[in-house]
């Protein structure tokens, strides 16, 4: 008996090991569907046969996260669509769109999800959707086209970036931010303010990060002025110069003495190991002039509740005059081609853009700069308002920072301003290593 | 006598281990090995043969991989050494007859188990924010030699609880009749440690040496949370990340450049390196042992 008893058991527990293995959802939910039939049936009358009634959504902006999960509870109220929305974005360790390509990997990848340009484009082709049949495609025109010119992108909104000044701060100093436009102005109104920082309660004039976490705002957003700088929005020639590995030497001097400005004027102890937090409180608590930031810190400082008068002043590091900040849709939301909730995610996105409860969502909750022309509302966000000043007036310089290489930006170059900031390289080292990076693209 | 009932029962346990070995571990190796010779971006369904281009590319055009190698190499060293240190240093304090020796050891077990990446990000907060909360106090992790040494100190915090658990249990085996005939004849305590009480523990010495050597090689969690790579530096003229060690390496080129191919053959590479260094440590400190 004791022997049989032992084999008995080895053999449940196998059994139990082998069925672990295999698809756990079913097993738990097989249960749960014969104890409540009566649900089930209901549910089944009230959804046409085959509709799916749950879609899952990427999000990398972490911002604006519980706006969006807020506005999905919303949607759901209203369609019975449940919309399960994930955030994972923030930089350094956190790589969203590396998570983006482990679900792809593992079949997981969710119904909408976010690419930020042509390579992202070009890795999840097969999974994107034409959406050019959607009604918002008439309101926008800043919808990522696809290879055959079809719309493939949801626009998530227009954002801006530039160097955000602290007006009270700029007035007490007798600086005048309509007056920077060239970088003699500029690097004149940094100097004026630093004389007095001590007076003002300052801990530096601009609060610059250039961490391995904060890689993003040196490799991609701050190199993006010498690709975009001052030139129209479709003058593509920087940035094809450099794909071909090509250097405009006279440019990227400019911009080199730019970029030292910036380092020289931030807080050198906190500047090579800042994290995001750390670089937008700085600015928050008014212990800093300028933050090389844009537009979506917005929510970040309404929670905070700071509400100190703010707005943009062009990245002058020409010599000749700049006139405007850089504004793009920096991600678009694109449905999963290979999902069954494809339909489904087409009218999530839909609403958005064309109801009531969508416009509020984008401006007043999410406090994001809608890039649609049939949305009435403007955005709260002292930021946001400064930048769809600075598109209606201004000049709107493009972002050309994703269509550089794979990890050019993140991991190439990053570590060259690394080390400028850090003081291990000087003016003419960081010119040399940005040479030699574009030099190798060739 | 073995009967093919008992045949079948032995396959039957073994079988789910075996299996799991195989799809977890087997297959993937050979399928890297596979990729390792193409050219594959990761995504794309298109394939190409390139044959050992990847392996060359790495060692010809790649400083940042050579610096990963060698930081490792150096951080291993490091770090082999303080686990193993504080892990001894710890295991002797908690087996003297104290009170409350288990509530010792439960709490430098601690550590252990919390998980690397969270680890990370608190000890990056200490190092930034408390401990240069005085101007007198450097930024740890802005200078490339402070950075390393600072994520020593945190993976030693992390794993000398875990090791010394194991030297405990080599200590309690040791039999006090030993150690007391020995200071009975007049053995100072330096020449019973390393007479009597060393060899005893040897076995367990080899074990800590392997695990945390393995672990060293194999830092990931702690070291892209605490430092993603720390400060940069300049090597071979190019501008590298100064603790970016060879797994976030081989991470970041897989997974950010999308160069999944060459990622593959560091992997390799990483592998034989891990094999030589296990398999010399545990062949020497085995004869070690026999000797002793």
């Amino acid at each position: 008996m004791k022997k049989h008893f032992v084999r008995i058991l080895a053999a449940v527990l196998m059994g139990c090991m082998l069925s672990a293995c295999g698809s756990g959802g079913k097993a738990a939910s097989a249960p749960a569907e014969s104890a409540t039939p009566s649900s089930q049936a209901s549910a089944a009358e009230e959804k046409a046969e085959g509709a799916v009634s749950e879609i899952s959504l990427f999000n990398n902006k972490v911002e604006i996260d519980d706006a969006l999960k807020q506005y999905a509870q919303t949607y759901e109220q209203l369609t019975g669509v449940k919309v399960n929305v994930t955030s994972y974005g923030g930089g350094g360790a956190i790589d969203s769109f590396g998570m983006l390509k482990t679900m792809s990997q593992s079949g997981d990848l969710p119904e909408i999800f976010v690419i930020a340009g042509p390579t992202h484009y070009e890795q999840f082709k097969e999974y994107i959707c034409d959406l050019s049949d959607q009604e918002w495609t008439q309101y926008t025109e800043q919808a990522y086209l696809g290879e055959n010119g079809e719309v493939v992108g949801f626009p998530v909104a227009i954002e801006g970036y530039g160097l955000a000044y602290n007006a009270r701060i700029l007035k007490e100093a007798g600086v005048d931010p309509n007056g920077i436009k060239t970088f003699s102005d500029i690097k004149s109104a940094f100097e004026t303010i630093d004389a007095i920082k001590d007076e003002l309660g300052l801990n530096c004039v601009v609060s610059m990060a250039a961490s391995p976490e904060l890689n993003w705002v040196t490799g991609e957003q701050n190199f993006n002025v010498y690709l975009s700088g001052g030139l129209a929005r479709d003058d593509d020639s920087m940035i094809n110069a450099l794909l071909s590995g090509q250097v405009d030497e006279q440019r990227l001097r400019h911009y080199a003495d730019y970029v030292e400005l910036l380092f020289q004027y931030a807080n050198s102890k906190t500047m090579t190991v800042a994290t995001y937090d750390a670089q937008v409180s700085e600015f928050a608590l008014a212990k800093a002039a300028f933050v090389h930031q844009g537009n979506w810190i917005d929510p970040t400082l309404k929670e905070s509740g700071i509400d100190f008068e703010m707005g943009y002043v062009p990245q002058a590091f020409l010599p000749t005059a700049t006139n405007g900040i850089f504004i793009s849709a920096p991600t678009w939301y694109v449905v999963n081609s290979q999902s069954p909730g494809a339909e489904e995610a087409k009218k999530f996105l839909n609403s958005m853009a064309m109801t009531e409860e969508g416009h509020d969502y984008m401006v007043n909750i999410a406090s994001m700069v809608p890039a649609f022309t049939n949305v009435k509302l403007t955005p709260a966000g002292r930021l946001s308002a400064d930048v769809m000043r600075w598109n209606n007036e201004g000049e709107a310089y493009s972002w050309n920072q994703y269509h550089l290489p794979d990890g050019f930006a993140l991991n190439t170059l990053a570590p060259i301003f690394e080390q400028f900031a850090a003081g291990s390289i000087d003016k003419e080292g960081f010119i040399a290593g940005v040479t030699k990076a574009i030099n190798s693209l060739k | 006598m073995k009967t093919r009932k008992d045949t079948l029962l032995f396959i039957a346990f073994l079988l789910p281990a075996l299996a799991s070995l195989v799809v977890v571990i087997i297959i993937p190796f050979l399928m890297g090995i596979y990729y390792s010779l193409t050219d594959w971006n990761g995504v794309s369904k298109t394939v190409n043969f390139v044959g050992l281009q990847n392996y060359l590319a790495i060692f010809q055009r790649d400083p940042s991989f050579i610096h990963a190698f060698l930081i490792t190499l150096a951080y291993a060293f490091l770090n082999v050494l303080a686990v193993n240190l504080v892990a001894i240093g710890l295991a002797l304090l908690v087996t003297n007859r104290l009170k409350l020796t288990n509530v010792y050891r439960a709490a430098f077990f601690a550590p252990n188990l919390i998980g690397g990446l969270v680890l990370g990000y608190i000890w990056q907060f200490i190092y930034n924010n408390v401990i240069s909360f005085y101007d007198f106090m450097p930024q740890m992790l802005a200078k490339p030699g402070t950075a390393l040494a600072a994520t020593v100190i945190t993976s030693t915090w992390q794993y000398a609880g875990y090791i010394m658990m194991i030297y405990v249990a080599a200590i309690q085996s040791v039999p006090e009749s030993l150690l007391e005939a020995a200071e009975m004849d007049g053995a100072t305590y330096s020449k019973r440690f390393r007479y009597i009480f060393f060899p005893m523990i040897a076995q367990s010495f080899t074990i800590c040496m392997f695990l945390s050597l393995t672990s060293s090689f194999k830092q990931f969690d702690v070291n892209i949370s605490l430092t993603n790579g720390g400060p940069a530096a300049s090597f071979m003229g190019e501008s590298i990340r100064f603790t970016e060690l060879m797994a976030l390496n081989i991470y970041y080129t897989a997974f950010s450049y999308n160069k999944m191919g060459e990622g593959q053959a560091k992997a390799i590479i990483f592998f034989f390196l891990l094999l030589v260094v296990s398999v010399t440590q545990v062949y020497f400190s085995k004869k070690r042992e026999v000797e002793a």
